[in-house]
């Protein structure tokens, strides 16, 4: 035979051998009973009975890389306040922890999780945890995006737990609907609930143009100040949307309205890109005036070191915490009990360098992982520890309202938290420097908008919602906030 | 040539890693099988068109990733009914991956023929501009890619379970080395390594230059999209940062660390990238000389930065210079 001949032959020897056994795996049931043949099978699965083993998804590197610390932090502070739970290490969270035990069943953390911010990288981490290590809870994801792809996991992997991060998408919860994936905190929109009221209602804007990073987070966080500020009655005028990591933002500015043509912006720019959008604003608009600029949580008083103090004025929207002027006794004791588990952890806010803990605790990143863990606890302890129920420490979970920090949060029928949201202002202290001040908490905040958002609906994008009155069940009932304390 | 030298050597070796890899599921765990092996012989499937453009047509392509994005979106786009994202066309999945990888094909083509006169360097340059270009059509146009992203992908039914994934993939992985390697024999592979060689003598001799590798081009494009379909199958989901430049960059340093002289380095080169992403951080005392997992690219970057040095066809390069050596030393240099 020669030698091309024989390849060929040799060839569709063996292929003839794979598609047969490809095809004998294809008849009839769904198994062909070999050890890989599980449908993505949960190893151990939490209906066995031995304990929670526990998975953190966080993001070690990308854009939130720097957080990687704070969200391990975050689950693991909940687990040591209410599960007795003690870091390997006193200062970092990284190391992991022991003797975590609630009512009689021990929660065991098997892997940390490490996503870069893409939904391919966070796919294969969470199959890593679960279908190698044998999680059978996850904890996270951290982003937009990453949310989506992991509640679609959580609905193909039904013996799965899921406990949401702070991934901030709206469609993770209000599309994919997965019976097992919850989220203890609100989305990109919500958390710019009530923002529109205010400018609207107190501030007499009545015209807006809308600026906000090309992507779903940005699209999410415009959408929900749209749906708002159009709920109440005003007019968006413009909507301009520079892509992600922008960092000549001269041509958008350009696309915007004067500032005598509109009564404000809305900007939803994120990253590097809040403060040269801003600048660009300033180099092509002229002066900048903070009174006629409102911010969703990228906002912040570092801004007056690149623009002067003339941004004092802005409003800011809301994210899963408070600013740190909102001073009530749990809050005090949820960041001492931070300080008390570690010396230190070298979280974002202080650039990864060691820092007392209550910093990195006082901020949504950490906060969102640790509302997480504080339902883990709270939902075993409504089953009494027993997950081999999974269906009832499902609905155990679906029915909790946590009693936390910055506010209660329960959960709609879609598994999404209705939370409280604390809108702020950036203001001018004694001193003459920028704070940022809060101004009202506008409660019992949900993903739907008075129906502006549905299953229903497109995801939030650059021409979705369209700007439409309607009633919203928050309009008029914010609690304003003077020097720190809600006036309720 | 005898059956017998066939018989011996390097196809018998492949042969038997091929049984051994159609035995697996039975030896291996569940996640070894449906992760690790899985995701090798997709990436594998994706590098070898890297290599057969380099190896048989002298091309460099930093395109192969967008081929492999492009089926993946369209099957995507097609296949799937009623959801928030894409265009929801709701076909049956068989149609969808006709239709997927006809696209997949078309589009190589019209790339293949506009870089089919470039060489070197700007052969490179030009197919890193498709990539590039690729992706911003996806991250701008959202009507096809989402927005953020084609998510909930399901299978076709007879690829059900994971495991007939896997021997999907390798059912793939075997035909394309297969049909590489005997491309390579017929007139038309020959004419392309004449073509690689000397495209001038080869044009004057009456060959049309461009069109061989417009060609070349389009049937590494059709490999490249089937590895995208089995990456779509696998994954559930895709978005524009899939194919962004970062994963685009890594589909060659696999290619590189097998070897880009030999196809079945591919296949290599991918195995030792997934072996390190998935298992590198699990080694005992690997995170106490700061290697965690925030730290991979570094490691894959180190490992390309020797192979490069040690040995620049790569591992397949590695293997087969011990194999000469060992020869050597025995005594059994052939004739």
């Amino acid at each position: 035979m020669s030698g091309p001949k024989l390849r060929k032959a040799l060839v569709l020897l063996v292929s003839a051998g794979l598609a047969l056994v490809t095809g004998c795996a294809g008849d009839g049931d769904d198994s062909a009973g070999l050890p890989a043949d599980q449908q993505n099978s949960v190893a151990g699965g939490s209906g066995s009975g031995d304990g929670i083993r526990l998975g953190i998804l966080g993001q070690c590197e990308g854009p939130f890389g720097g957080f990687h610390e704070d969200v391990v932090a975050g689950t693991t502070l909940a687990l040591a306040r209410f599960a007795g739970a003690t870091p390997e290490s006193s200062t970092s969270a990284l190391e992991g922890f022991s003797g975590a035990e609630v009512a009689g069943t021990p929660i065991e953390l098997v892997g940390i999780g490490c996503g870069d911010d893409t939904a391919d990288r966070v796919v294969q981490e969470v199959r890593r945890l679960v279908e190698q290590l044998g999680a059978n809870v996850i904890i996270g994801p951290l982003s937009g995006d990453e949310g989506i792809a992991i509640a679609e996991y959580a609905k193909s992997n039904p013996e799965l737990t899921v406990l949401a991060g702070i991934s901030g998408s709206q469609e993770q919860t209000l599309q994919v609907q997965a019976p097992n994936y919850f989220r203890f905190y609100g989305d990109g929109a919500i958390w710019n609930a009530g923002l529109g009221d205010l400018l609207h209602n107190e501030e007499g804007w009545d015209t807006v143009a809308v600026i906000a990073d090309d992507y779903s987070f940005g699209h999410t966080s415009a959408a929900g100040f749209i749906a708002d500020f159009c709920g109440v009655g005003g007019k968006v005028t413009h909507r301009v949307f520079p892509p992600l990591g922008t960092t000549d933002y001269s041509s958008y500015i350009a696309a915007l309205p004067g500032p005598d043509e509109v009564d404000g912006y809305f900007w939803a720019v994120g990253g590097t890109g809040t403060q040269a959008a801003l600048e660009a604003f300033v180099n092509g608009q002229g002066d900048l005036s903070g009174d006629q600029h409102a911010g969703n949580l990228f906002f912040n008083p570092d801004l007056a070191q690149a623009l002067g103090t003339d941004i004092a004025g802005a409003y800011v929207g809301g994210f899963a915490t408070l600013p740190a002027d909102v001073r009530t006794p749990e809050i005090e004791e949820y960041l001492a009990a931070a300080d008390e588990t570690w010396e230190s952890i070298p979280g974002s806010l202080s650039g990864n360098e060691p820092a007392p803990p209550s910093v990195a605790a006082a901020f949504g990143f950490f906060y969102g992982y640790y509302t997480a863990g504080v339902a883990l606890v709270e939902g075993l302890e409504a089953v009494g520890g027993d997950v081999s129920d999974l269906d009832a420490f499902h609905e155990a979970i679906a029915g909790l309202t946590l009693d936390l920090p910055y506010g209660e949060i329960s959960l709609d029928e879609n598994r999404s938290g209705i939370v409280d949201v604390g809108l702020s202002r950036l203001a001018l202290d004694d001193s003459g420097n920028v704070v940022q001040e809060t101004v009202a908490i506008v409660p019992g905040v949900d993903q739907t908008f008075g129906g502006t958002f549905s299953p229903d609906t497109p995801s939030p994008g650059r021409d979705f919602p369209a700007c439409e009155e309607r009633e919203l069940p928050w309009e008029g009932n914010a609690i304003p906030v003077v020097d720190g304390v809600p006036q309720s | 040539m005898k059956l017998r030298e066939h018989l011996t050597g390097e196809t018998l070796a492949l042969a038997g890693l091929v049984l051994v890899l159609a035995l697996l599921p039975s030896l291996a765990t569940a996640f070894f099988v449906n992760f690790v092996m899985t995701q090798t012989l997709i990436l594998g499937l994706a590098a070898a068109t890297i290599v057969f453009l380099a190896k048989y047509g002298g091309m460099t392509s930093l395109a192969q990733l967008l081929m492999f994005g492009i089926a993946g979106f369209m099957f995507g786009n097609a296949a799937l009914d009623g959801g928030a994202r894409g265009l929801n066309l709701g076909w049956h999945p068989w149609a969808a991956v006709g239709f997927a990888i006809l696209v997949t094909t078309l589009v190589a083509f019209v790339l293949g023929a506009v870089a089919s006169r470039t060489t070197g360097i700007y052969f490179l340059m030009l197919t890193l501009v498709y990539g590039v270009v690729g992706y911003f059509v996806f991250a701008q146009i959202v009507e096809i890619s989402g927005p953020g992203g084609i998510t909930s992908i399901q299978r076709p039914e007879l690829l059900g379970p994971p495991v007939r994934l896997y021997y999907a993939g390798l059912l793939l992985s075997v035909l394309a080395y297969a049909g590489f390697r005997m491309l390579g024999r017929t007139a038309f592979g020959l004419a392309l390594q004449g073509v690689r060689d000397d495209p001038v003598r080869m044009a004057s001799l009456g060959f049309n230059v461009p069109l061989h590798r417009a060609l070349a081009f389009t049937l590494a494009g059709f490999v490249a999209g089937l590895a995208g379909l089995l990456n779509v199958w696998w994954n559930g989901q895709i978005d524009p940062a899939s194919i962004s430049i970062g994963p685009t960059l890594i589909l060659l340093i696999i290619a590189v660390i097998g070897g880009m002289s030999s196809l079945a380095g591919a296949w290599l080169g991918a195995f030792v990238y997934v072996l390190v992403l998935t298992y590198l951080r699990d080694l005992p005392l690997v995170d106490r000389i700061g290697i965690t997992e925030a730290r991979f690219n570094t490691v894959i970057g180190v490992i390309v930065l020797v192979i490069m040095v040690l040995s620049p066809e790569g591992l397949t390069g590695i293997v087969q210079r011990l194999r000469g050596t060992t020869r050597k030393e025995l005594g059994g240099i052939r004739p």
